[in-house]
C-alpha cells in the first residue's frame, strides 16, 4: 500500500532580486508503507528542502511553487473512528481530500499541518547533535510531543512511555532526568530517535541520520532505525548524501540532482544496473573497503546553481557522455527495463518502476563501460565531448 | 534542586568580602585625594586657631593617616559608618532611611525595564529584518540616545506643567490633608512614584532589549527550536518555552551590569525629581565635603552590586542546566 505519493513537487526559494532558486523540480516518488526510501545526492542538490517541504518546515523564503504530496491519512478533525477521513470530509471539495482517502500535505494551512507533523510524520533532524533543548530533561522533551498530540494522556503515563522509549532504543530509562548535555553523541542520536516514535508515526525523515558520527555509532543508528522499522513498522524517509548508507538501509531510492531525480528505483537494481551517468559517477567516488588500491574518481566540476536554472539536462555541463539532445530539455525519467530490453525509451508509468532521467538510457552498455574508466572523468573530457 | 556546591559558595562568599574590602580602601584614598578637607564645611572664618583644631580633633584627622585607615576599616567592617558633619546623625541611621527610598524607586524601574525589555526583545528577534522591527528598533534606539535628566525634565513638563496629572517631586504628599494609614502612604508613594518611574522605565528597557534581540536570533537558528517546530508545537510555545528560555541566559549577565547603570542614573533622576534617596544624598554630600556620607553611600551601592553579582551566579545554575558551579575544580 502506498502510504506517500508525491506528485510533481515543485518547491523554491524567493531570492531578493524576483528570481528563486529552483531547490526541487517537478518530482515525483512513492514510498510504500513500511518500506525505507533513500534520498541520495550531493550537497545542495535539494534532498533536505524535499523532505522538509512535506511537512512545511522549510525556511522562511521557501514555498511549494506545484504539485502535490499525497498522504495515507489525515488530520484529527477529519477523521472517523477508524482513523480513515470521513466521508463528507472526501466529499467537500475545499478540503484537500482525495477519493481513496489521501490527503494531499502540500495544500493544508500552518495549522493544520502542525497536527500531521510527529503525529503522522516524524523528522529526526540533520543536526540531531543540538536538537536537544539544552535546558530540558530530556524526558520531559518526548513527554511534550505526546502530550501536544494526544493531550488526554495522563502526565504520568506520558512520562512513562518516554522512559518505556528511552529504554527501547538502548538508553536507560532512568537517563530521561538528564539533560542534553549528559549524554554523548550517540546517546543524543538515540534519544531523537525514540523521540520521533514518541507519537507512533507512520512516516519517520530521517535526515543525515548519520552524518557527524563515528563509523561504528554509525553502524548503531542504523540498525537501531531498522529495529525500529520492524518493530512499529514505520516507512522511513532516509536522506543522505553517503551511498554506502543508502545500500545497506534502504529498500528503494532515488538519486538527486540539481533538484532532480536523475535515477530512481529498488536499491540493488540501482547498485547493480546502475543506469545515469550521475549515479555511475557518484559511485566511482566513493570508496569500497573491498578494493583497497582502488582510485577514487570524482565528478569534475560543481553542482549548477538552481537559480533560474538553464534549460536542459541539470548535468550536461558536467557529464562525460552528454549530447546535442542534453541542451534542449531536461530528459523525463525513462523506463530502464523498456530501454534494454527494446532500445525504446519510454517515459515510466510506475513510479515503482526503474527509472532514469537520461537520453541515453539505451546505450547503456557503453555508458557503463566508460564509466569506470578514469580518463572518462577529466576535464577535458568533458570540455572537449 | 541547586547545583551550586557549598564549597563554591562559601569560597564565592569570602571572595565577595575580599572584593568589598578593596573597594572601601580605594574610598579612603578617593575621597582623601579629593582637594578640600570634610570639615571645611564645619569651619567659618570668625573661628578662632583652637576651635578649629578642637574640630580636627574630634574627627580623628589629626591621626597620622595610616591609623585613620586602620580605624576606618575596623569602623566599616563593624557597622559603623561614622557621623555626618552635616546631617548630624549617624551615618548608618542615614543609610538605613535613604535606601529603602533608591530601592523602591530603582526597584521598580529595574523590573519594569527587564520585564518589558527582554519581551520587546523577544518579538524584535523572532520577526527580524521585519517592518516592525525595523520600526521599533529603531525608534527605541532614538529613545535610548536620549539623556535621562532630559527625558525626566520632558516628561515633568508634560504630565506636571502641562496637564497637571502628577506629582514632579518628593515622594510623599508635602503638607498632607488626610490621614496617615498604611493604605494612603502607599497611594501617595505610587502617585509620587508615577513620573519618575515612568521617566527611567521609558529608556531603561532598552539595554535588555538590545541584549534579547540578537540572543533571540541566534536562537531562532538553532535545532532544538527546528525539532521544536517539527513537533507540531505552535509557533507561540516554540518562541516561549524552546527559543525564549534559552535567549534569556545572556539577559542574565547584561541585569547585573544593567543595575551598576540605574545606580549610577540615580544621582540624577533623584535630583531631577528631588526624591530623597541615595543619589540626592551622594550629590550633596559630595557638594558639602560629607565624606563620611559619601564613602558610606558609595560603599553601600558597591556591595549592592557584589551581592547582586553572588546572586545571578546562583540564578545561572537554575536557567541553565549546564552551567555547574564548584565542580572540577
Amino acid at each position: 500500500m502506498t502510504l506517500l505519493e508525491v506528485e510533481d513537487l515543485s518547491v523554491r526559494y524567493a531570492v531578493d532580486d524576483d528570481s528563486a532558486v529552483h531547490a526541487v523540480d517537478h518530482v515525483s516518488f512513492d514510498v510504500e508503507a513500511g518500506e525505507t526510501y533513500g534520498l541520495v545526492g550531493e550537497s545542495g542538490c535539494g534532498k533536505t528542502t524535499l523532505a522538509k517541504s512535506l511537512i512545511h518546515l522549510l525556511d522562511s523564503n521557501g514555498y511549494v511553487e506545484s504539485g502535490h504530496v499525497w498522504y495515507d491519512g489525515t488530520l484529527p478533525a477529519w477523521e472517523d473512528d477508524h482513523g480513515e477521513a470521513k466521508q463528507a470530509v472526501i466529499d467537500d471539495p475545499d478540503k484537500p481530500v482525495r477519493g481513496d482517502g489521501k490527503t494531499d500535505l502540500a495544500a493544508l494551512s500552518n495549522s493544520q499541518i502542525r497536527d500531521v507533523r510527529w503525529r503522522d510524520i516524524a523528522l529526526i533532524p540533520q543536526s540531531a547533535m543540538n536538537a536537544l533543548n539544552p535546558v530540558y530533561k530530556v524526558g520531559d522533551q518526548i513527554t511534550e510531543a505526546i502530550l501536544r498530540h494526544e493531550p488526554e494522556t495522563p502526565k504520568q503515563e506520558a512520562d512513562d512511555r518516554a522512559r518505556d522509549l528511552l529504554e527501547r532504543v538502548g538508553i536507560e530509562p532512568e537517563r530521561a532526568d538528564d539533560y542534553a548535555h549528559q549524554f554523548s553523541g550517540g546517546m543524543k542520536q538515540r534519544a531523537v530517535i525514540a523521540m520521533a516514535m514518541a507519537c507512533n508515526p507512520d512516516m519517520l525523515i530521517a535526515d543525515e541520520p548519520t552524518t557527524a558520527l563515528d563509523v561504528i555509532i554509525q553502524d548503531r543508528i542504523l540498525e537501531e532505525l531498522e529495529a525500529i522499522q520492524e518493530e512499529f513498522g514505520v516507512s522511513i524517509l532516509v536522506i543522505s548524501h553517503d551511498i554506502s548508507v543508502m545500500a545497506e538501509i534502504c529498500d528503494r531510492m532515488a538519486v538527486m540532482y540539481g533538484g532532480k531525480i536523475m535515477e530512481s528505483g529498488r536499491t540493488r537494481d540501482i547498485f547493480e544496473e546502475t543506469s545515469n551517468p550521475y549515479t555511475l559517477g557518484l559511485k566511482n567516488s566513493f570508496p569500497t573497503i573491498t578494493e583497497a588500491d582502488q582510485e577514487l574518481v570524482s565528478i569534475p566540476g560543481t553542482p549548477p546553481t538552481l537559480r533560474d536554472p538553464e534549460e536542459g539536462c541539470r548535468f550536461r555541463a558536467r557529464c562525460p557522455f552528454a549530447i546535442e539532445e542534453c541542451h534542449s530539455s531536461h530528459p523525463p525519467m525513462y523506463d530502464v527495463e523498456e530501454a534494454i530490453e527494446t532500445g525504446r525509451l519510454v517515459e515510466a508509468a510506475d513510479q515503482r518502476a526503474h527509472r532514469s532521467a537520461c537520453y541515453r538510457v539505451d546505450e547503456l552498455d557503453t555508458i557503463r563501460t566508460q564509466a569506470t574508466k578514469e580518463e572518462t572523468w577529466t576535464e577535458q573530457t568533458i570540455e572537449s565531448r | 534542586m541547586t547545583r551550586i556546591s557549598g564549597r563554591y559558595l562559601a569560597k564565592r562568599i569570602v571572595v565577595s568580602y575580599l572584593t568589598l574590602l578593596v573597594i572601601m580602601s580605594l574610598l579612603f584614598v578617593l575621597l582623601r585625594s579629593m582637594p578640600g578637607s570634610f570639615i571645611t564645611s564645619m569651619i567659618n572664618p570668625q573661628m578662632t586657631r583652637e576651635q578649629i583644631e578642637r574640630i580636627r580633633e574630634t574627627w580623628g584627622l589629626n591621626e597620622p593617616l595610616w591609623r585613620q585607615y586602620v580605624q576606618f576599616m575596623i569602623n566599616y567592617q563593624t557597622g559603623d559608618f561614622g557621623r555626618s558633619p552635616t546631617y548630624s546623625t549617624a551615618v548608618s541611621e542615614l543609610m538605613l532611611r535613604r535606601l529603602p527610598r533608591t530601592l523602591i524607586l530603582f526597584g521598580s524601574t529595574f523590573i519594569v525595564g527587564y520585564i518589558v525589555g527582554p519581551l520587546v526583545g523577544m518579538y524584535l528577534g523572532w520577526w527580524r529584518g521585519s517592518n516592525k522591527d525595523k520600526s521599533i528598533f529603531s525608534s527605541s534606539l532614538l529613545m535610548y540616545s536620549m539623556p535621562s535628566f532630559w527625558i525626566a525634565w520632558l516628561f515633568i513638563w508634560l504630565f506636571n506643567y502641562h496637564l497637571g496629572w502628577l506629582p514632579s517631586s518628593y515622594m510623599f504628599t508635602q503638607f498632607p490633608e488626610f490621614e496617615w494609614t498604611a493604605f494612603t502612604v502607599m497611594r501617595d508613594v505610587l502617585y509620587h512614584l508615577a513620573l519618575p518611574l515612568l521617566s527611567v522605565s521609558f529608556i531603561g528597557w532598552v539595554g535588555a532589549m538590545l541584549i534579547m534581540r540578537p540572543s533571540m536570533n541566534n536562537v531562532t537558528e538553532e535545532g532544538y527550536v527546528f525539532l521544536a517546530r517539527a513537533k507540531g508545537l505552535s509557533e507561540r510555545t516554540v518562541m516561549l518555552k524552546h527559543a525564549a528560555r534559552n535567549a534569556l541566559i545572556p539577559v542574565a549577565t547584561g541585569a547585573i551590569v544593567g543595575l551598576a547603570f540605574i545606580i549610577d542614573g540615580a544621582v540624577v533622576i533623584e535630583n531631577v525629581f528631588s526624591w530623597p534617596g541615595m543619589g540626592q544624598l551622594i550629590v550633596n554630600a559630595v557638594l558639602s565635603r560629607d565624606f563620611p556620607v559619601a564613602q558610606a553611600a558609595f560603599f553601600v551601592i558597591a556591595a549592592l552590586i557584589v551581592v547582586m553579582r553572588l546572586f545571578t551566579d546562583v540564578v545561572y545554575t537554575y536557567l541553565d542546566p549546564r552551567i555547574k558551579f564548584g565542580e572540577g575544580e
